[in-house]
């Protein structure tokens, strides 16, 4: 027979409902409970091995890049903030802090050699030079780091990938693709030449020219004439070697 | 590295485009700058007074690149240093440049330290002495120019430091220092 709703009906469905609501509400409350002691175990786990392997840290720059990348997984951002306990364990806010510092005063040094644009692997040798007196390493990676840390100033502090190296970029300079595979084709070299840049390229001479002459104006190039063959040359102190050397006689300067 | 006797050169001069005046403003003034200390330093360090253009100067070239300065840059580049007062054209064509990597003034104070130095206040002296004699060997003052040894006097002469006075023989002239 089939039931009629009655009062004791509904009695029974709201009770079953409020039963259900508690149940849920425990359950939720002990996933919760769990998960946070998960996250606080996991926390002091990692508080505990970077307090272990604070000099590591603080010394190895492989070491450092493995801690920050796993840092990264959990949400942990030790440079966030240079207060609270990472900054205070490892004082590593301060170590791209300074970096950072150092970073936009050789871009400024070498800037009017180099147009605003030098080669990652310059940069972090005079960055090496600069530091001398203190003893830690310094990885590509720390300079990448602390470059993104200077984003947040707005000053135009970019990476830029050209082929295989990575550039600094300081000043506000827009590369189109143009000029980025040039600098690429000067990568071999250190210089271009109009004709080099039609022929491997496969460019009118006209778009070759305009973009050579843009990256001479952008401070970026330098022209030569006086070669034998009587062609003009483009040289690129950002992606010669021999620039690093004429920095390092500015930043002494 | 290479070297001219103990001179050392810096990176730049190994770099092709800073032997081509640079069309670019910003571009050329870090040329000219680096150039000017160059020339400046390596003038000092050879006891260098005058630059002929038109003459070999183992600075304007660089054979192991095979680069070597136009004549436009050469004068461009002293002509920076004359604006500055760190040099002088010697004529108006521009050919002949007197390189003062010290100042007519400061040439001026190191006669004068030279003369306290030496004892010689009162006393008098001849250019020759000062320019060749025992006193002034292994001073700046040994083998100084003449005519940029006579500027920094005749300055001393104006301050009331010293009295120039003609020899009997023409070609020297005599100098007595006042204490």
């Amino acid at each position: 027979m089939r039931r009629r709703p009655g009062i004791s009906g509904l009695q029974t469905a709201a009770a079953a409902r409020d039963q259900y609501r508690l149940l849920g509400e425990n359950v939720a409350k002990i996933r919760t409970d769990l998960m946070k002691e998960q996250l606080s175990t996991f926390r002091s786990q990692l508080e505990e091995f970077a307090r272990k392997h604070k000099n590591d840290i603080r010394k190895n720059p492989a070491f450092r890049s493995q801690f920050h990348e796993m840092c990264a997984k959990v949400g942990v951002d030790p440079l966030a903030s240079n207060k609270g306990f990472w900054a205070e364990l490892l004082g590593i806010g301060d170590f791209y802090y300074e970096l950072g510092v150092q970073i936009v005063e050789i871009c400024l040094a070498t800037r009017s050699h180099n147009g605003g644009l030098i080669n990652l692997q310059e940069l972090c040798s005079l960055l090496r030079q600069r530091r001398k007196a203190a003893r830690d390493s310094i990885s590509e990676d720390d300079c990448l780091r602390a470059i993104s840390k200077l984003k947040v100033l707005g000053s135009g502090f970019e990476v830029i990938s050209v082929g295989k190296k990575k550039l600094v970029r300081s000043v506000p300079t827009e590369l189109n693709k143009d000029h980025n595979e040039i600098l690429e084709l000067a990568q071999a070299q250190g210089f271009v030449t109009v004709e080099e840049v039609e022929k491997r390229l496969g460019w009118s001479p006209g778009r070759a020219t305009d973009a050579l002459e843009v990256l001479l104006k952008e401070g970026l190039a330098m022209i030569d004439d006086g070669h034998r063959d009587g062609k003009h040359r483009y040289w690129f102190p950002c992606v010669a070697s021999i620039s690093a050397a004429i920095e390092a006689d500015m930043i002494k300067a | 590295m290479q070297k001219v006797g103990e001179f050392k050169l810096p990176h730049f001069f190994n770099y092709p485009p800073y032997f081509t005046l640079q069309p670019v403003r910003d571009t050329r003034e870090k040329q000219v700058q680096l150039w000017k200390e160059l020339i400046l330093d390596y003038c000092k360090h050879h006891k260098i007074f005058v630059i002929g253009l038109e003459e070999e100067f183992p600075l304007f070239s660089n054979p192991t690149i095979d680069r070597s300065l136009r004549h436009e840059a050469k004068e461009v580049f002293l002509s920076a240093l004359v604006s500055e007062g760190r040099a002088e054209w010697l004529e108006k064509g521009h050919k002949k440049c007197l390189i003062l990597w010290h100042r007519i003034p400061d040439w001026a104070d190191y006669i004068l330290q030279f003369v306290k130095d030496n004892g010689l206040e009162d006393s008098v002296t001849t250019v020759e002495e000062i320019r060749s004699g025992v006193e002034s060997r292994g001073t700046e003052l040994a083998g100084i120019d003449r005519v940029v040894l006579m500027r920094a006097l005749k300055l001393l002469e104006q301050k009331g430091k010293a009295t120039i006075f003609k020899g009997t023989s023409t070609d020297d002239e005599g100098i007595k220092f006042s204490a």
